[in-house]
């Protein structure tokens, strides 16, 4: 297929941003065979991401989880990582883009500096650190943050004096004082924009003094405020006087759901989520009795397993007063006083010692200019116009958008659509995969098993990071006495580029076969040193490495000698080891080039056909006699998109691709295999026949279905219907059937029936925007109704918001309730009477209606066999378990299964279309590589020791051990993920990993013992 | 299978103290699955008791082995060729295990290191019920299979007794009514009408009150 010009598709993508959603959009591409040109303005990668410190709902470190990330799109051999640079213009088409691009100068050559950090130690400037919120300072030669990617620093020339030290103390000679901004040009076939938004800023709030006031602080602010390696080093303090804060009010919606004093209408969609987490990790970090209070209007805790964190906040002692605050006044020194009404009226008075504006999301100024030289659509709120149906193309074809430049949303949100562009971006240029991308040429490996150890030990200065501190050459000579030993050197940089030609030449010469670098920490420099093993014909795991850096000169620094000593100990230590180590053989097995999707709505339907349009053929499962699911009950989306004609025109395309099979009346009846390789039988329609597929992937999307109520005379009166109900009540009336709701009077909605209960904790995410969609059709379908609806929080997250205005515009009444105050309906002959509490009158109210609708919950699917074969896993409400709630939304922990769709939790259409192209091009990055490298540092059993007493069975988290035929445990090498709990556990000791075998480690253990004891 | 407990290492360090050459011998029967006397604890001891000795400046030898059953002789006979080379032993098997050592190696004082417990199951990982008392005379068959002597706290033959409260006994509100247990279970299978005769008093001859126990299958001697 080329397109209208004739020219084949171009193999590679320009991703526009590297936040958290470039980097997983990058990663997707690259390993589904597509060259990434990965473009930020910042010199380093990362994005807010990188300046959080919890991350909700889980509580983990968000540097902790995203470093990961940052070294694996660092050292991706597709991905060109090109910081400091921006987009200047676009020409061309889908498929065949020309992009002008201007690199800015970073004053230091990324390809000689290593990172050592002596530039900045002798940098005499100070500077606003931008990266801390301003809270600190920092050199002028500056690295963002310690783990910044790529690798190096940046002299940022606003403010260099230009005084030359830090050139003369770069002994890799990387500065340069003359780099000038670079203009050049790249041929692509597909652009993804994820340039992120900024934060609200709230200075142009006057009433809340930010500028003036110093313990005012912004939510970003207060996050670097807590981290570990922030300003403060994790010390709760405040701005002001340092001290710690006994009292620290939230005040919710800065920037956000504000026409009066911004611009801003729209809900943020994250702030309520980061307020609470960050009150509950606040309390954590005091040391006393810290008092936290947020002040909300709505508490929008919408997403996955979020109300039962809002739920636990409040068992932690978070206090919650719904109540917009106008002003912040100050108090005595530093104080801050906060004066507001409560839900009953009465005036009240508080001071606080910090208050933390929850700001929102904008989409910045430049990146509006962006999309103007891109020439993209931006709808009045600056986010990209996207068609509810196709939530990650913009209107440009070819040009696709994720992360909060499509709407403001959270992380996990923001990593689905990433990897959904990516799909999208898969499928259009799926003929030129693995055109462009570079791949690595090894020579043979030489092997080396029947040879006694000849150890070479590397010991590196790291400029004078180690050499300042420790004695090396004395480390070095030491090392020449060890077992085995036999050649020794100390390099100036061990890790420059130079240094491993060098050192594969005199490995080669000397016919070493085992390599001891003794210098900083595997996490960073591992893979490398691995890779010049690999480039002269040695395995990988013949190398090991002592960190005489980051656990030695580093924290022995006022301790020359006994920095040495214990330099000497960890080399003596690694040298052990290295003579035990044994080369690894990984075997390739095929991957099977097809997916089987398991349920046939819109979601499933949607991955099929995306695997399909990425070149790989999916079996498609449906339950029912017809594919739709559920979506077949919405007549139209709250945006007035038709639902009914995208399912058909997408069910004849699925029928329709070649690359689609489609199984009616099915059902899964047995599973096997493992990533790559799965056999799986299906009972094809009625019939009792099996049908059997080998497959390399499973996409699961069983969808949900709705409440049936059992309360508020559901079923019992006509009058009382669910939202789906109303939805066929208002398509009947189109086909001029039954009960006319143009008739009603009044119509009372209550919400949340069935969700944020005793019974199910959880928000149902989308009944508010049906409730609001339904009353305003209704609304347009009689003016004069009375439409009241009973809620209890309105969570009309992101640009839903604008609906929320439009239904109170139109004088549709909104009355919220408590739990422990339910709305009372009662029968009322034909008609229904409804009794509710009203908070703004205080009072009893009851009402005539001539409809209740009730907004119920959307539950699980039941699952109970499908989760039982594929054994993955689902929370206690049935909902499926993806293997991380921030990072990996579409991976189950069982690698080559993922999901999508409502059977992960409630969900919209477009994001459940989202979800499913994500689902896709996770599926499809596996697929791409076509084999699978199996082996390695895995575990494997002594069958003669085995007791077959399924200890590793139980503890292992991933679910590997199996007991065989032969009744001993079997561990298969293609699924297990190295992390030794069973050989820790196994009570037989018949377990082992390989790469970390007993000896290999006591053998450590011992040298390091050796004298002591 | 038969599960027990380690012992704790003070009392192991205490009973072996004296001595200057030590084997730990596992068993990888039941206790290695009961995760109490497998090679890994025998390797855990071992490091203990060294440590022990190191800190207490003797050079005491302690050697590690596990044998796939201490409950059979020709799995105790490979201890044989080395076994004077120990002045003792430490067994982490069952008390079977201990005794069968014992008296296959008569000069060497034999000790052990785990607490023998009870035969049972294993519940989840690190927990394990009992199940059975081995009475020599099995009545599951008319309590639905659920034993009124492993689970009734006084292992009455006619309960549940006026302890039994909210189906937990009430020796331990943890411990479940056993005999509440075999009444659920019983209506399950529509069989309570047992309840209406009492079960006569058993011939507990074939439990430990008729002494230590033998069992002879005449067809499987030789």
């Amino acid at each position: 297929m080329a397109n209208s010009s004739g020219k084949k598709k171009k193999g590679a993508v320009l991703v526009v941003g590297a936040g958290v959603a470039g980097m997983q959009a990058s990663l997707d591409l690259a390993s589904s065979g597509y060259l990434v040109h990965l473009v930020d303005k910042s010199p380093t990668i990362g994005g807010i991401m990188s300046q959080l410190d919890k991350t909700f709902p889980t509580n983990d470190c968000a540097m902790c989880i995203i470093s990961p990330k940052l070294v694996e799109v660092g050292r991706h051999l597709n991905i060109n990582i090109l910081p400091n640079t921006e987009v200047e213009g676009l020409e061309g088409e889908a498929g065949n883009f020309q992009v002008a691009l201007k690199s800015h100068p970073r004053y230091i050559d990324l390809k000689a500096c290593t990172a050592c950090g002596q530039c900045r130690q002798v940098c005499p400037v100070t500077a606003v650190n931008e990266f801390n919120q301003a809270l600190d300072l920092r050199e002028a030669t500056y690295m963002r943050y310690p783990q910044a990617i790529p690798r190096g620093f940046t002299i940022d020339r606003n403010v260099c004096i230009g005084c030359g030290l830090c050139e003369k103390v770069c002994l890799a000679e990387a500065v340069h004082y003359d780099d000038t901004a670079k203009e050049f040009s790249l041929d692509v076939g597909a652009v993804i924009l994820a340039p992120g938004n900024e934060i609200f800023d709230p200075s142009k709030f006057d009433t809340y003094n930010y500028l003036n006031l110093p313990n005012v602080v912004t939510s970003l602010e207060f996050e670097r405020i807590l981290s570990a390696s922030g300003p403060y080093r994790g010390h709760l303090m405040r701005p002001y006087d340092r001290e710690e804060p006994a009292k620290i009010a939230w005040l919710q919606c800065v920037g956000s759901r504000n026409i009066n004093a911004c611009d801003n209408s729209y809900c943020s969609a994250v702030c309520c989520m980061y307020a609470i987490k960050e009150a509950v990790i606040a309390k954590e970090h005091a040391h006393g009795n810290l008092d936290t209070a947020i002040f909300y209007m709505d508490m929008r805790t919408y997403g996955k397993e979020f109300e039962q964190y809002y739920n636990r906040a409040k068992e932690h002692g978070v206090r919650f007063i719904r109540s917009r605050i106008h002003s912040i006044e100050p108090e005595g020194e530093c104080d801050l006083r906060l004066t507001y009404a409560d839900e009953q009226g009465q005036q009240k008075s508080e001071v606080f010692d910090m208050v933390v504006l929850s700001v929102g999301f904008e989409v910045g100024k430049e990146t509006v200019e962006l999309g103007k030289r891109l020439n993209i659509d931006l709808n009045r709120h600056k986010f990209a116009v996207t068609d509810g149906f196709k939530p990650v193309e913009t209107s440009r074809p070819g040009v696709y958008v994720c992360g909060t430049l499509q709407g403001p949303k959270d992380i996990p949100q923001s990593v689905m659509e990433a990897s959904g562009a990516a799909a999208g971006t898969s499928a259009l240029l799926s003929e030129s995969r693995w055109t462009e991308t570079r791949s690595l040429q090894l020579p043979p490996q030489r092997d080396v098993s029947k040879e006694p150890p000849r150890i070479g030990v590397f010991v590196c200065n790291c400029g004078i990071n180690i050499g300042g501190i420790v004695d090396v050459p004395a480390v070095r000579e030491y090392a020449r006495t060890l077992p085995y030993v036999v050649h020794v050197e100390d390099n100036l940089f061990t890790c420059s580029q130079d240094t491993q030609v060098r050192m594969g030449q005199v490995i080669k010469e000397k016919g070493i076969n085992r390599m001891v670098v003794a210098a900083c920490t595997p996490l960073t420099h591992e893979p490398l040193f691995r890779e010049t093993l690999l480039d002269i014909g040695l395995n990988k795991y013949l190398f090991e490495m002592a960190n005489i850096r980051n656990q030695d000169s580093w924290v022995h620094m006022k301790d020359r000698q006994k920095a040495t000593d214990k330099a000497k100990d960890l080399v003596r230590m690694s040298v052990a080891r290295a003579a035990l180590l044994q080369q690894l053989e990984e075997q390739k097995i095929q991957i099977q080039q097809s997916g089987l999707v398991i349920g046939g709505g819109i979601a499933g339907m949607n991955a099929a056909l995306n695997l399909a349009q990425q070149g790989f053929s999916a079996i498609l499962v449906e339950k029912g006699t017809e594919l739709g699911g559920l979506a077949r009950c919405v007549t139209h989306t709250i945006d007035g998109m038709e639902v009914q004609p995208y399912v058909d025109s997408l069910i004849a395309e699925v029928k329709a691709h070649p690359g689609i099979k489609v199984l009616t009346e099915s059902e899964v009846t047995s599973f096997k295999g493992y990533k790559g390789n799965f056999t799986t039988k299906v009972r094809v329609g009625s019939s009792l026949e099996e049908e059997t597929f080998e497959h390399g992937v499973v996409i699961v999307a069983t969808g949900a279905k709705e409440y049936r109520p059992k309360e508020f005379l559901y079923g019992e009166h006509d009058g009382v219907m669910t939202q789906m109900d109303l939805d066929e009540v208002l398509r009947q009336r189109g086909a001029g059937n039954g009960n006319d709701p143009a008739k009603w009077n009044r119509a009372i909605m209550i919400q949340c029936v069935g969700s944020r209960n005793e019974e199910n904790p959880n928000c149902s995410r989308i009944c508010c925007q049906s409730a609001v969609k339904h009353a305003l059709e209704l609304k347009k379908l009689n003016p004069a109704m009375d439409i009241v609806i009973l809620y209890r929080d309105m969570r009309m997250y992101g640009l839903l918001e604008d609906y929320y205005t439009e239904a109170r515009r139109q004088g549709i009444i909104f009355s919220r309730f408590d739990l422990d105050d339910l709305p009372k309906v009662e029968s009322n002959g034909a008609g229904l009477k409804v009794t509710f509490h009203d908070h703004v009158l205080q009072r009893h109210i009851q009402m005539p209606a001539d409809a209740v609708v009730l907004s119920a919950a959307t539950l699980a699917a039941n699952t109970d066999q499908l989760a039982t074969q594929l054994k993955v896993p689902r929370n206690a409400y049935g909902f499926f378990i993806e293997a991380h709630a921030k990072l990996r939304p579409v991976d189950f922990s069982s690698e080559g299964i993922y999901l999508c769709g409502t059977a992960h939790s409630p969900k919209l259409i477009s994001e459940s279309i989202t979800q499913s192209l994500a689902a896709a091009s996770r599926a499809g990055s596996f697929l791409a590589g076509k084999t699978l490298s199996v082996g390695g540092a895995v575990a494997h059993v002594d069958k003669s020791h085995c007791a077959a007493c399924l200890v590793c069975v139980m503890s292992c988290p991933y679910g590997v051990p199996k007991i065989n035929d032969e009744n001993v445990s079997e561990i298969n090498p293609a699924l297990c993920q190295g992390c030794g709990v069973c050989v820790s556990e196994c009570p037989a000791k018949a377990i082992q990993l390989s790469h970390f075998e007993d000896d290999q480690i006591t053998v450590e253990v011992h040298a390091l013992l050796e004298g002591a004891v | 299978m038969i599960i027990a407990e380690p012992k704790p290492i003070d009392e192991i360090i205490d009973s072996l103290k004296d001595f200057n050459r030590i084997l730990v011998a596992g068993c990888d029967g039941c206790v290695t699955v009961c995760e109490a006397g497998g090679m890994k604890e025998v390797e855990v001891v071992a490091s203990a008791l060294r440590i022990y000795f190191k800190q207490a400046g003797r050079a005491v030898t302690v050697d590690e082995i596990s044998l796939t059953r201490q409950c059979d002789r020709p799995y105790t006979a490979q201890l044989a060729d080395k076994i004077d080379q120990y002045d003792a032993v430490l067994s982490l098997a069952c008390g079977v295990g201990v005794q069968f050592l014992a008296e296959d190696y008569k000069n060497k004082p034999i000790f052990p290191g785990v607490n023998t417990c009870f035969m049972g199951g294993t519940e989840e990982k690190g927990l394990w019920t009992e199940r059975c008392q081995g009475c020599g005379k099995c009545i599951l068959a008319n309590t639905g299979g659920i034993c009124p002597i492993a689970r009734c706290s006084k292992r009455m033959l006619n309960g549940p007794c006026g302890g039994s409260s909210d189906g937990r006994c009430e020796v331990n509100k943890d411990i479940a009514c056993g005999w509440h247990l075999i009444y659920e279970r019983l209506k399950e299978l529509g069989q309570l009408d047992r309840f209406e005769t009492p079960t006569d008093p058993k011939d507990w001859n074939t439990s430990r009150d008729g002494g230590p126990r033998k069992v002879i299958k005449e067809v499987s001697r030789l």
